[in-house]
């Protein structure tokens, strides 16, 4: 059975018809993939401009990210609570979709972004949390954060008008 | 001039046509429509959930709402410069839309509530009740992610 086999299946089974023919499921889904992207990448852009001294630069960088990290968090389930549902309903058609594909390969690389900022550069936060110029390091953080979430935005916005 | 005459000249625009006529300005405007609401949704959260107490508390709600406020009208800025232009290309579309009507009400609700009372009740200097700043903030909720629910809600209806 191929990628594509197993998303069709996905798209065809009851649940995912059932969405994807709804009235108003499918509308409410997608209004709260939205708001979910608001609240998490919205707040993700604060701490990102913490990072790269545009916002917030006469407080604590740590006070800034360990405040909003609930915000994020929650706003991260429920985009992929709501992004699960609406790939369940239109698996098939979105898994051939180039801009889809980019989308994940550029989520997959702010997850590696994330990853390498708070197990090295964030380690000596310390040193550098009251400083309104964070280390280089902190700043590329910001910087390929809020580009690559633009991306990501991008890509998702663009992956509906591709839809065959 | 009747509001249907006025949307029948906002769809005949130059700018109307030349966004209708093309395969890939309507999308990338609604792109940035997008970054706006994003940022715009994001800080405007931050600062009403400040002002309920709940999240930033380390910093003063006059902190939280005085390093945001750059970045929220920013935001709202690109949000409603692209907005216009998604409206321009689309305008009768939207005066038939039931949905159109009422987000603009929550946008006009929103930037009088901005401006007219939230940017006051934060200031350092304010000397409102914890009870206002709540009912401020709850109205400022309302309105804003009723400006977003409405708007998405202009596909569908």
């Amino acid at each position: 059975m191929s990628i594509f086999e197993i998303c069709q299946w996905i798209q065809d089974s009851s649940i995912g018809t059932g969405i994807r023919e709804s009235t108003y499921v499918f509308p409410l889904i997608e209004a709260s993939h939205v708001l979910g992207l608001a609240v998490s990448v919205g707040t993700i852009a604060i701490v990102d401009l913490r990072l790269i001294g545009a916002t917030m630069t006469d407080q604590p960088v740590t006070d800034v990210i360990e405040q909003l990290q609930p915000w994020t968090l929650s706003g991260f389930v429920s985009m992929f609570v709501s992004g699960g549902f609406l790939f369940w309903s239109e698996a098939a058609r979105l898994y051939p979709s180039y801009s889809y594909r980019t989308k994940f390969i550029f989520l997959f690389l702010l997850g590696v972004n994330a990853l390498l900022f708070h197990t090295t550069t964030y380690k000596s936060v310390d040193q550098w949390n009251n400083d309104a110029v964070t280390p280089f390091r902190a700043r590329m953080a910001g910087w390929i954060g809020i580009t690559f979430w633009a991306v990501v935005i991008f890509m998702g916005r663009w992956t509906a008008y591709n839809l065959k | 001039m009747t509001l249907l005459q006025l949307f029948k000249w906002f769809d005949a625009t130059p700018i109307s046509l030349i966004i209708r006529n093309s395969t890939y300005i309507f999308p990338v405007v609604e792109v940035l429509h997008l970054f706006g609401l994003t940022l715009l949704l994001g800080t405007i959260t931050v600062i009403d959930m400040r002002m309920l107490g709940v999240g930033m508390r380390r910093q003063s709600i006059a902190q939280v709402a005085g390093s945001l406020a750059p970045w929220s009208i920013g935001a709202a800025a690109l949000t409603i410069l692209s907005g216009i232009l998604l409206f321009l290309s689309e305008a009768m579309k939207c005066y038939g839309n039931a949905a159109f009507p009422y987000k603009m009400w929550f946008l006009l609700g929103g930037i009088i509530l901005y401006f007219a009372v939230q940017r006051k009740v934060t200031s350092p200097t304010s000397r409102v009740s914890p009870g206002t700043l709540k009912v401020v903030a709850v109205l400022s909720l309302i309105l804003w992610y009723g400006v977003a629910v409405a708007g998405r809600a202009i596909a569908f209806v």
